[in-house]
C-alpha cells in the first residue's frame, strides 16, 4: 500500500514540476523565433501544459476507474487509450494556442509544436497511468503486471 | 473430533464417493445454530474384500486426490472454509505410533479373508462329520466355494463369519489405539447385500465389546457415539446370462432386507438397545433402474452413482451435527438408545433437480453444489485464458506453470472426471438426477431450472468475465494466501461465487 502511495506521489511531483519548468521543456523541445516568444508572452504554453496534464491524467483515470472492464484490461487497450489521449490532447490544445494568438499566422509552428507535445502528452499519460493503476480493480496490471 | 467412518461393501464406497464430491463443494458437519463444527477430522475406512471392486477403486482414487488437493490448500490444519474444507485422513494418517503396521490407504487389510475359498477359511475339509453336515445345512454349496476376494456375493451368512475375525486385525487395533474421547464412529451399509448387511452389526458388536481388546483407548470406544447409515433396496439386478447363476437374485432382496431388519431390531436398534445410537434408514423401492448382474467375477462391479448415495453421505453430516447430549447420557456416560431417521422428496418424481428436495436439504447442499459446477465450468473454460491478467498477476501469482502442477492436474483432470462421471450417472440412473444441464458450459442456463434475475437490460449475465471481474476485486490488496497460488484461486473463487450467485441467480429458498 505504501509503494502505491508513493507512486501516486512521484506521478503529481512530476506532472507538478512539468508544469513548473513547462517553458524550459517546451522551448527545449521546439523553438521558433516570433511563434515562442509569443506562446511565452500570451501564456499559451501555461494552458497547454495544463490540457496535456488534465487530460492525460483525465483519460487515464477514466481508463482505470471508468472503464475499468475485464474486456478491456490487456495492454494493447491501454495503448488505444494512450492513442486516444495523444489524438485529443494537441487538438484541444491546436484550438486552445490558436485562440491565444490570435491575428498572429504561425500555424505551420503550432502544428509543428502540437506534434513534438505529443511527447509530453504519451509521457504524462505513463506518468499518470503508474501513478493511479494501482487501486483499479480490473486494470491495475495494465500496461504491464505490477 | 475425529469421525472414523466405516464403509462397508459397495454401498459403502459409493456412498463415500458420494460424500467426496459433498466435502469438495464445501458442504461442512454444522452445530445446532448452523455454525460448521471445528477440529473435525473424517477418517474413512473401506471394508470391503472385494478389491478389484470398481467402484471400490473409484472411491480411493477420488480420496487420494481429494487429499492431495486439500493437502496443497490448507496443509495439515484441520479448520478450513471453502471448497475441500473437511479434513479426510487415512488410518495410517491419524495413527501417531508406528507400532502398528498399516498400508497407507483408506482400504481395511483383510488379507486374512480375501485370499480364501470360504470353504478353506472355515477349514470345511478337516471337520468332522457332524460339523460338515452343520455347515452344508447354513451354507449352500456355492458360498462354499466362493473366493471371498470377490466379496461375499450377497450372502450375509458368509460375511458374518468371514468378518468375525476383524478385530484381530491391525487396523482394528490402530483404530481401537488412536480412538479418543469426543470422536464418533458412523457406518455405511447396505442391508440387501453380503457385506455390509455382515459387517455392520460385527463391527458395532467388536466395538462395544472393546473390553476384551488390547487398546489403550477401549473404555471410550465401548461408550463411542456410534452412527449408521442403512441403505435398504435402491437398485435390482439384470437376470444372469447363465441362467443357472442364482448366486444373487432379485428376490431376496426383500426378504434379505426383512430378516437383517429383524436382526438389527434385536441386537442394535430395538426398544432399549443403545449399540448404535443413531441410524439412517434410505431406501428407494420401486424407481430403480436395473444394474448388470455381477457377483463380482463378471464385471467387477462398477456401478453408476446413483441419488440414494447422494443423499446417504449427508447422514454422516447430520450425525456429527447432532449434540453429545442426544447420543450419550452425559451423566453417566452411557451411549443413548438409538434414534431412527428416514428421509423424503420434497416431490417424488423421477427427473430430480434441486427442487425436489426438501428446504433442509437444499440449504445443505444448493449453493456449494453450484459452486461447485461453476468451478469446473471456470477451470475448463476460463482460467487459461486469464493467467497474465488480473488476479492472476497478484502475488502469489498464477502462471502458466501452475497449470502443469500436480494440484492442477489432479483438480482439473481426476477429480473433475470423476466429477462430471458422477454427475451423468446419477443423470442417467433412475431416478434421474438433474442438478445441473449435462454437458452445459454456459454458466447462464447450467443450473437446472435455476436462471439469472432479470436486470434493467434483460438477464443478468454469468460468464467467465464476472468471476474474473469479481477475483480481481477480491485480489486486490489481499495479501492472506502467502505463497499459495492454489489457495488464492479456490478461495477467491469460492467467495466470489457466493456473491455472484447471491446477486445474479434466481435461487431455490
Amino acid at each position: 500500500m505504501r509503494d502505491k502511495v508513493v507512486y501516486l506521489i512521484i506521478g503529481i511531483v512530476a506532472s507538478v514540476l512539468f508544469w513548473i519548468f513547462r517553458v524550459e521543456l517546451y522551448e527545449a523541445l521546439y523553438t521558433v523565433n516570433g511563434f515562442s516568444d509569443q506562446m511565452y508572452n500570451t501564456g499559451a504554453y501555461g494552458s497547454v501544459a495544463a490540457i496535456t496534464i488534465g487530460t492525460a491524467w483525465g483519460i487515464a483515470a477514466i481508463y482505470y476507474y471508468l472503464i475499468n472492464s475485464v474486456k478491456f484490461d490487456r495492454w494493447y487497450h491501454w495503448l488505444a487509450m494512450l492513442g486516444v489521449t495523444c489524438v485529443i490532447t494537441p487538438i484541444i490544445c491546436y484550438i486552445s494556442v490558436s485562440q491565444s494568438l490570435e491575428g498572429f499566422d504561425y500555424s505551420t509552428a503550432e502544428f509543428t509544436f502540437e506534434i513534438y507535445n505529443i511527447l509530453f502528452t504519451a509521457l504524462t499519460f505513463v506518468i499518470a497511468s503508474f501513478s493511479m493503476r494501482w487501486w483499479s480493480s480490473n486494470c491495475r496490471h495494465t500496461p504491464i503486471p505490477q | 473430533m475425529k469421525l472414523f467412518i466405516f464403509a462397508i461393501g459397495g454401498t459403502g464406497s459409493r456412498v463415500l464417493k458420494s460424500m467426496i464430491m459433498l466435502c469438495a463443494a464445501g458442504v461442512r458437519p454444522v452445530d445446532a445454530n448452523g455454525r460448521p463444527l471445528q477440529d473435525v477430522e473424517i477418517v474413512p475406512i473401506i471394508i470391503d474384500p472385494h478389491k478389484s471392486n470398481a467402484d471400490l477403486k473409484r472411491t480411493e482414487r477420488l480420496l487420494s486426490a481429494y487429499s492431495t488437493i486439500r493437502e496443497k490448500l490448507y496443509g495439515k490444519n484441520a479448520n478450513a472454509n471453502g471448497f475441500f474444507a473437511t479434513k479426510i485422513s487415512s488410518l495410517k494418517e491419524v495413527v501417531s505410533s508406528s507400532q502398528v503396521p498399516l498400508d497407507d490407504s483408506f482400504i481395511f487389510n483383510l488379507a486374512a479373508v480375501e485370499n480364501y475359498k470360504f470353504r478353506d477359511f472355515i477349514s470345511y475339509n478337516t471337520m468332522n462329520e457332524p460339523n460338515q453336515a452343520l455347515t452344508s445345512l447354513l451354507f449352500a454349496d456355492y458360498q462354499l466355494e466362493n473366493k471371498m476376494s470377490i466379496g461375499f456375493v450377497g450372502s450375509p451368512n458368509i460375511g458374518s463369519v468371514a468378518l468375525n475375525g476383524i478385530k484381530d486385525s491391525n487396523e482394528f487395533k490402530a483404530f481401537a489405539n488412536v480412538f479418543a474421547d469426543g470422536d464418533r464412529i458412523f457406518f455405511i451399509s447396505s442391508i440387501f447385500g453380503g457385506t455390509g448387511a455382515a459387517g455392520f452389526p460385527i463391527i458395532v458388536k467388536n466395538i462395544r465389546q472393546a473390553k476384551n481388546i488390547d487398546a489403550k483407548n477401549k473404555a471410550y470406544l465401548q461408550k463411542a457415539p456410534i452412527g449408521g447409515l442403512t441403505v435398504l433396496p435402491y437398485f435390482s439386478l439384470m437376470e444372469s446370462d447363465d441362467k443357472e447363476d442364482k448366486r444373487i437374485d432379485n428376490a431376496d432382496f426383500v426378504v434379505k432386507t426383512q430378516s437383517a431388519l429383524e436382526y438389527y431390531n434385536n441386537t442394535l436398534t430395538g426398544d432399549g438397545k443403545n449399540a448404535v445410537n443413531a441410524i439412517f434408514y434410505l431406501g428407494d423401492h420401486g424407481h430403480n433402474a436395473p444394474y448388470a448382474y455381477d457377483p463380482g467375477d463378471k464385471r467387477d462391479q462398477h456401478d453408476p452413482a446413483h441419488l440414494i448415495e447422494m443423499v446417504g453421505a449427508m447422514a454422516p453430516f447430520k450425525f456429527l451435527s447432532m449434540s453429545d447430549s442426544e447420543l450419550t447420557d452425559l451423566a453417566t456416560g452411557e451411549p443413548l438408545p438409538t434414534k431412527a431417521f428416514e428421509y423424503g422428496l420434497d416431490q417424488d418424481t423421477d427427473f430430480v433437480d434441486f427442487s425436489a428436495f426438501g428446504q433442509e436439504t437444499r440449504s445443505v447442499i444448493y449453493r456449494p453444489l453450484v459452486k461447485l459446477h461453476l468451478l469446473y465450468i471456470f477451470l475448463r473454460t476460463g482460467l487459461n485464458g486469464m493467467i497474465g491478467q488480473g488476479f492472476t498477476e497478484d502475488v502469489p501469482k498464477i502462471t502458466r506453470e501452475f497449470t502443469g502442477t500436480q494440484f492442477y492436474r489432479v483438480l482439473t483432470q481426476q477429480f473433475f472426471d470423476s466429477y462430471i462421471e458422477w454427475l451423468t450417472e446419477m443423470l442417467h440412473n433412475r431416478r434421474h438426477v438433474t442438478l445441473f444441464n449435462e454437458g452445459e458450459m454456459d454458466m447462464n442456463k447450467a443450473i437446472h431450472n435455476v436462471l439469472t434475475k432479470k436486470g434493467f437490460f434483460g438477464s443478468k449475465k454469468v460468464d467467465n468475465d464476472t468471476f474474473k471481474a469479481e477475483m480481481n476485486r477480491l485480489s486486490r490488496d489481499n495479501n492472506t494466501y502467502g505463497s499459495n497460488p492454489e489457495l488464492k484461486l479456490m478461495d477467491l473463487f469460492y467467495t466470489a461465487a457466493e456473491k455472484i450467485i447471491t446477486d445474479r441467480y434466481n435461487n431455490l429458498n
